[in-house]
This record gives structure tokens, sequence and C-alpha cells, in this order.
């Protein structure tokens, strides 16, 4: 298993190259150029071009044909295109281009924020839906099972928007039940996130269902689930013994590559109750063209993503005993 | 097959009673505190002046820092008091300010004044000169060198020095520049090349404040999160993209509330304070939040002490008779309407050669729109038609004049049309129009302006792209017609003129790429012209030129409707003035009374 983590960890290298090139392409493909911003609304053009300049956005994008020319080797690398290589891979990022903040400090100081909310939502849905999906799948052509079912297919219908402004407005003000926004760090933050957890939740409940449904029914429909009524097994024991165990490769497909999305936060809901996560500092970084943050942001979760699939791989050979990591 | 186990669904109610039980009220007891409650509509990106450049960091950390002038709070038209100068300058020509420094004005306590144990120090000229030159310095990559850019004798050679410097900490800020000069500590001295009228209006500007050279050397480059200045308030507790809470500086000048007002302002209890030591607030807390529902939401559970109305709630608060309905009166809402100093308009690119070129087609276009449907379709009747690009807030407005561009008229604009036909050489192309959203709103007006211009003979096609690619698009020049608005610095209308000067084409404000010689000649002169009536005529012949010229389909002016509850004494919307909460004062009685706190 050692050697195909290695082997696994030397592949996730020209990922993760690629990620970085392609990083690069888009932020100069993307109209845009930060420095109208910086420089403010009344700049002169030799303003802007001085910000350019400081900015390192006139140098070559590539290379430095001319310094390569002049025997000037590691001028003719100070290029754009280098300099972010460089960078990333050292992991020297600059200063956040509006705020000015080292982007690991925002990143350190609003990644709680988003797990806070982001990791009960998730593991509220998984269970949720999974708990769910069982009762389906155990009542399947019944009339829950149609119920349920025409309840999934309407709560997927509905807009994630639409329940954060059904939510804040009747539970949050008219009920009375939860802050209408805001947060808080340590036990004060579950006050603040309860409903839009409940909200992500019962948004995300529709499709989730479906799909864990649809994995349970055909193992409900297997030989060996058969085999367990046929010998006297009780449902429970057929249900959480054997189907929910023999569904797992898919569960955690879905489960374990989702998570390094959990750090990205969930930007809707972070917007409409105040909550100081990722979504909100990656939507406000695009929207101002803040290369140094999407950078930040896209390598990182580019790791994340590379390492959950490793765990992904490490945990189909952990509850399937057919496949073995070689 | 039947259900058997119905705790398979345990986690459901586990989850839902346990967040359930944690609902209530989100903000903590006043206890009696005088705490001034309000939003942010969008991130504060940091408390550094030299790198302040919105609306929003202004109006934060303009409670921290202060100017040299300020606006008085309560006279119309606006107009300009001392606020850390004594007086106001003397100088027997135009080109040489003398500024006396008020005394006894002090930095709040910090740990960055390690001489003093943390007690702040006496502000000294010394200091607008450094933060002055921090703006200069390239290195800084400061949002505000538009402010003083060509105006102070050697400032433009000191940033010349900064750009050839290799790094930031290289530069030497002891480097004299011949234009600002501190011959004693409260003593200012600033030599202009030329004259320049408006320099009052940008030393009430908050980038303009000073700044303690001791607490930027203390926070290098985390600066913009340790304001340290000598207002009224202190920062006490910051977390980006959520909360600001700002406590009373006990250090803070005496400064009273004014004696005097505008016409109303006695009958409005707006001079009951009059003459007592300001601020009243004890402690002034902003919460993020960037949409309209969860503001409007706060607002009316009391949790805000003063609002905006988004447009989708416009109808519930304000009825067709542009009156407060009864059941916010109920509340103890309060309804403010006052005028904005903006204007909007479509923009022409005049190096377009459709039609930058072809001024009957610009007309047309322009005569196509039925502004006052405009308005109340868009704006819930909250703006004002405009018949050229000064704000009737200003006092240079004519409201006599009525411009025939800006007049619906689509008989007219159809033969203006043929006459573009004409001038273009053949069939006109689908014209492009560029437009920063790609909302609803922004959508909803496109089609409208499509319709119109489809009502004339013309095809249109709406551009929607984010605010990035706009300003890309159009400081290159690449864009064909564009959507866009001003909103004034100063009360001054060279704020708007320099937006049609030749000099300032794209990158630079001009975004019209408009060129004028007559325009130009007449800009420079009044430029450095004093106020006067003289200046005022001269400003009524730039913007007829550019009526007539038409590179810009103006549309509207901003009115502004702000509601805030009755508790919320002083209140006076300023659409100039930062730095406002100390003149306001909350009943907290009331308050408690109205909310149940």
């Amino acid at each position: 298993m050692v050697s195909y983590i290695i082997r696994r960890l030397l592949y996730a290298i020209p990922t993760i190259l690629g990620v970085l090139l392609i990083t690069f392409i888009l932020f100069n493909l993307i109209p845009g150029d930060p420095s109208y911003d910086i420089a403010g609304k009344s700049a002169s053009a030799e303003t802007i071009a001085e910000i350019r300049r400081e900015l390192g956005f006139d140098k070559p994008r590539f290379l430095d044909t001319e310094a390569l020319s002049q025997g000037r080797i590691a001028a003719a690398f100070d290029s754009q295109f280098f300099n972010h290589f460089r960078n990333t891979l050292t992991l020297n990022f600059p200063r956040s281009l509006t705020s000015h903040e080292p982007i690991w400090d925002e990143i350190k100081s609003r990644a709680p924020a988003s797990l806070t909310l982001a990791a009960p939502m998730f593991i509220g849905l998984i269970a949720t839906s999974i708990a769910i999906a069982l009762v389906v799948a155990f009542a399947r052509g019944s009339w829950v099972d149609t119920i349920l079912v025409f309840i999934c297919v309407v709560g997927m219908s509905i807009p994630m928007l639409s329940y954060i402004l059904f939510g804040q407005h009747y539970l949050a003000y008219e009920l009375g039940w939860f802050p209408i926004l805001g947060y808080e760090s340590g036990m004060q933050a579950f006050k603040y996130i309860a409903l839009p957890c409940l909200l992500g939740i019962a948004s995300g409940l529709g499709s989730y269902v479906r799909f864990y449904r649809t994995v349970m029914l055909d193992e409900m429909r297997s030989d060996y689930v058969r085999t367990a009524f046929a010998k006297g097994l009780s449902s429970p024991r057929v249900l959480f013994k054997h189907v929910l165990k023999n569904a797992m490769i898919p569960i955690i497909t879905t489960l374990v590559l989702s998570i390094p999305f959990l750090f990205l936060g969930s930007l809707l809901l972070e917007r409409f109750f105040s909550i100081p996560g990722m979504g909100s500092y990656f939507l406000d970084a695009f929207n101002s063209r803040d290369f140094p943050v999407i950078n930040a942001m896209v390598f990182t979760t580019s790791l994340l993503y590379v390492l959950g699939q490793l765990v992904t791989d490490i945990c189909y050979a952990l509850v399937d005993p057919r496949i073995s990591l070689r | 097959m039947s259900m058997k186990n119905p705790l398979i669904l345990t986690p459901v109610f586990l989850l839902v009673v346990l967040f359930a039980g944690c609902g209530g009220d989100d903000q903590d007891q006043a206890s009696g505190k005088m705490v001034r409650y309000l939003s942010l509509g969008a991130k504060v990106r940091g408390m550094d002046p030299m790198d302040i450049g919105d609306t929003t960091s202004s109006s934060v950390a303009s409670q921290i820092f202060e100017s040299l002038y300020q606006y008085h709070y309560l006279k119309r038209p606006y107009e300009l008091i001392p606020c850390l100068a004594e007086d106001f300058p003397t100088g027997e020509d135009q080109l040489t300010y003398t500024f006396k420094l008020r005394p006894g004005v002090v930095f709040a306590d910090d740990p960055c004044f390690t001489a003093t144990q943390g007690k702040g120090r006496q502000l000294v000229a010394a200091d607008f000169i450094y933060a002055w030159k921090r703006i200069a310095d390239v290195k800084n990559i400061s949002k505000n060198w538009w402010i003083f850019e060509d105006h102070i004798v050697g400032l433009d050679e000191f940033r010349d020095y900064t750009g050839r410097l290799k790094a930031g900490e290289n530069v030497d800020y002891m480097r004299p520049v011949e234009g600002l000069q501190a011959p004693d500590d409260f003593t200012l001295v600033v030599t202009l090349k030329r004259p320049w009228p408006q320099i009052l209006y940008l030393l009430a500007h908050l980038p303009t404040a000073p700044v303690a050279r001791e607490a930027v050397q203390y926070y290098g480059k985390s600066i913009h999160n340790h304001p340290v200045g000598t207002g009224p308030y202190m920062l006490k507790d910051w977390k980006r993209g959520n909360k600001i809470v700002m406590v009373r500086n006990p250090r803070f000048r005496q400064e009273f509330y004014p004696v005097e007002g505008s016409p109303g302002d006695r009958e409005a209890g707006l001079l009951e304070d009059a003459g007592k030591v300001l601020p009243f607030v004890d402690e002034a807390r902003w919460q993020v939040v960037e949409e309209d529902q969860p503001r409007w939401l706060i607002f009316m559970r009391g949790q805000l002490d003063a609002s905006g109305i988004p447009k989708d709630f416009y109808n519930r608060a304000i009825d067709p008779s542009r009156q407060l309905r009864s059941e916010m009166k109920d509340k103890g809402i309060r309804l403010q309407i006052f005028r904005d100093p903006s204007t909007y308009w479509y923009g022409f690119n005049m190096e377009d050669p459709v039609v930058g070129t072809n001024k009957p087609l610009r007309q047309a276009m322009s005569m196509a729109i039925n502004r006052p449907e405009y308005v109340e379709i868009f704006t819930n009747n909250r703006a004002e038609v405009a018949q050229g690009v000064i704000p009737p807030l200003f006092k240079e407005y004519d409201p006599e004049v009525i411009n025939p561009n800006c007049q619906y008229n689509p008989e007219r604009a159809r033969e203006l049309l043929k006459e573009a036909v004409e001038v273009h050489g053949g069939p006109l192309p689908t014209i492009t129009i560029s437009t920063p959203g790609t909302d609803t709103l922004s959508r909803q007006m496109g089609e409208y302006v499509t319709l119109a211009m489809d009502n004339i003979g013309l095809k249109v096609k709406i551009d929607y792209m984010d605010w990035p690619s706009f300003q890309d698009r159009i400081k290159t020049k690449s864009s064909q017609v564009f959507q866009m608005g001003w909103v004034a610095d100063y009360p001054d209308p060279e704020n708007f003129m320099q937006l049609f000067y030749s000099k300032n084409v794209s990158p630079g404000p001009n975004n019209f790429n408009y060129r004028n010689q007559a325009f130009d000649t007449l800009y420079e002169k009044a430029k450095a012209m004093p106020d006067s009536n003289e200046r005022r005529r001269i400003y009524h012949q730039m913007e007829n030129i550019i009526r007539d010229d038409c590179p810009a389909i103006f549309l509207v002016h901003g009115v502004a409707f702000v509601l805030h509850y009755n508790w919320l004494k002083n209140y006076k919307p300023h659409v100039f003035g930062y730095g406002l909460i100390k003149y306001q004062r909350i009943d907290v009685a009331a308050r408690q009374k109205s909310v149940g706190r």
C-alpha cells in the first residue's frame, strides 16, 4: 500500500502543475486588470502604468527573450509565468491585492467559519439522506416511497435561493426561532449556523436521497439480500449490516471527494447570513480579479482534491476486501 | 415491504431539535450604553487612509481619522469648516497656502507610541507631510495619488524618486519636498504649481488625513488593520467580512455640536444638542450585510438604526404618494429624502468609428429613451430626469435648461436616424452597449433600452459583463456604448467636467474619450478659478457644449430615500461628509421600549 501511495503522490505532481498552468492561462484570458481598481476612479494613465509596473504586470508573459539572448538567465526567467509557478510551489503567496492581507492569514481566519457551517451541514445531509434513502429503498413501491420520491423531485426543483429567502423571512424574522444573520466564533457559532445549516440540508436532500435510493435499490435487488431475508434475518439487520456496507463504495466516493470543497464554503449561505467564510472571500477575489487570492484558493483546493482521491482509494480497500491497492 | 423501524429518522429529529433550541436575539444587550448599530453593504478593505478609495471603507475609517477640513453637519448648501486646521488658510496668492493646526490634538493611545508607553502624542504638521508623501510613494500603490498629482511643487518629483528605487523600504521620507514645509509644529505651508481652488475640498477628503509615522513603522504592512487617528472613535474589534466595533476615543479633543443649521433644522429637533460636547455615542457597531433581504429584516426588527430601502421592499415602505406607510410610522420609523450628487448615463466611446463620428446617431439614441418612464420602472421614482451632467444638488445646476436631446421624441429620433445613415454612408450596424452587471435589474434595463432603440429602428446588442471586464472594456477604449455613472467626490462641478477633458481620456477618467478644444480651454480656465459668477457662467458654457455634442445619453440623477428609527437623534443625511457618527445620539430608553430590550 505504501508504494501505491507514493506512486499516487508522484502522479499528483503533473496534475498540480497542470492546474497551475490552467490558472495562469485563465488569468490571462479573463478580461479585467486589477490595476484600474487599485488606481482609483480618477487616476491618470501614468498612474495606472506605474501601478502595473509595481505589480509586475508589465513583465514578459512567459520569457524575456531579449535578456535570454544577452545571456542574463535569471532576468530571462523573471516573467509572469515563472514567477507564478515559483511563488505557488514555494507557497510564497503575495498579499491580497484588495485587502493587502497575507493570503494564508485570511484563509486561516475564514476557513473555520466555512467549516463550522459546511461540516455539520455536510454530515447532517449525508446522515439524513442515507437514513431516508434506506427507508425509501426498504419501502420501495409503496405509498411512502412514492410520496418521498415526489417530495425529493419537488425539493430538487426549488432553487437554493428560495430556501434561503423563505427560511430567513419566516423561520428567523416572522417566527424568531433563529437569528436573522451574523456569526460568532466558538460555541456561539452554533446559534448562528443553525438556520443556514438546516436550509443547506433541506435544499440538498432531494438530490442526495434520490442518489442514495438508487444505490440502495441496486443492492436491495441483489441475490445476497434475498438470501439474507430467506434465512430469516430481520430488516434492520439486512439493511444496516449487509445493504449499507455494500453500498459504501459510491457513498465513499461522493463523501470523500466532497470534503475538499467544504473548504471553499457555501457562497449563497455565507452571503445571506453574513458568515465570514471562504465562499464570499473567493467571490470577492474573483469580482476584483484578485489573482493571488484566486491562485492560492485554486491551488489549495486542487491539493486537497488530490489527497481526497487518495483517501477515497484507501477507503475502498478498507471497506471492500475485493479491492487491494498495489 | 413496509417500514419496520421509525428510529431510522432519529438523526433528522435530533438535528432539528438541536438547532431549533439555539434561536434567539443575535445582539448583545445594550445595558444602557449608547450604541449605534449600522450595516455595511460591502466589506471594508482596509483602514489606512492612503489606501482608501471606496465609500464603505471611508464611512468606517472616517470615524477614526480626521482631515484638515470637514463639512458643516447641518448647513446646506454644503459648507466647509475647519477640522484639524484652526482656521481657513492664509496666503497672498493662489499658490501658497499656510495652514495653522488646531492645538491640543493628539493621536489615540496605541502601543505603537513606544516612547510614551502607548500614550498618543501631539499631532504636528510633519504628520501631514508624511501622510501625503506616503500617497506619492509609488511603492505604496496608493489609490489616491490622483488627489495630488501635478499640484504640489516637488511632490511629483518625490514620486519619480520612489519609482526609481528597487524596494519600498529604501524610500527616504526625510527627503525634502519643496512644496510641503513645516516651519514649526503647528504650521503647514503648501506651495502649488498652479492655482488649485478645489484644494480645500480635497483636504476634507479622508485620504489626506494625517498618519502617525510611529504607527506605520510599528505595524508595517499590517497598518491597514491598525488605524491610529485623532478622531472621536478607536477600533476595538474587526472581524474581516463580519463586523467592526469602535469605541469612544477618551483623548478626543473638545468638539461641539453645531449651534446653527439650515432652515427647518430647529423645528426638526436637529439643534436640541447645540453646543454640547461630541461625540454622544459610546460605541458604533457595523455588521456586514451584503444582501438586501437580510439587511431589510434586521432593520425591521430594530437591529439597525437606519437603512436605505431595497428596490424589492420599496412598496412595503412607501405608498404611491411617496409617503411613508402608516405601519412603518407606527413602528417609529421616519423617512428622509435627499438628492445624491450623482448622474447616470449611457456613454459613447467617441473614438469608435460608428458612434464617435455620428452626432445624429448619438442624438437619436438619446431621444429614443423615455426618461420619466425609465425613472418609474427602474428606480421606484427615486431619481430625477437628467438634462445634462451637473446634478440638481449643485448650485451650478440650471433648472431652467431643457436639453432637447434628453426629451423623449421618437419621431425626431427616427428623422435623426435617417441623417445618421447618410453620415455613416450606408445602413447602420448593430450597436453594442456594454453593461456592468449580469443581474436581473441589469438585464431588465438592457431589455428596456433594446426596445427603445428598436422603436426608432436601431438594432442594439447588450453585452452584460462583470465590473472588472467592463472596466477593461472602457479603459482599453474597446467599448462602443457603455452604461455608467458618477458620484461626485466634492461639491464642485469640476469633478464632473474632468470626465470630458481631453487630457483625461481612457484609461484616465474621460471614458468617453471626448475631445473638444473649446471645452478644454474653458475647463482649464474654470479649474483655476475660485468660485464666482464668472466661473458658474463658464461651467454653463461647458455643459452646453457637452449637451450639444452628446457624448452621452444622460439619464437620471439619484434621489436617496433613507429610513431611520425615531430613537436615532440628530440624524441628517450628508452626501459628502464622513465621520458623522459623532453628531448622532441614541435615545436608549426609546430603543429599549420599541424593540423590547
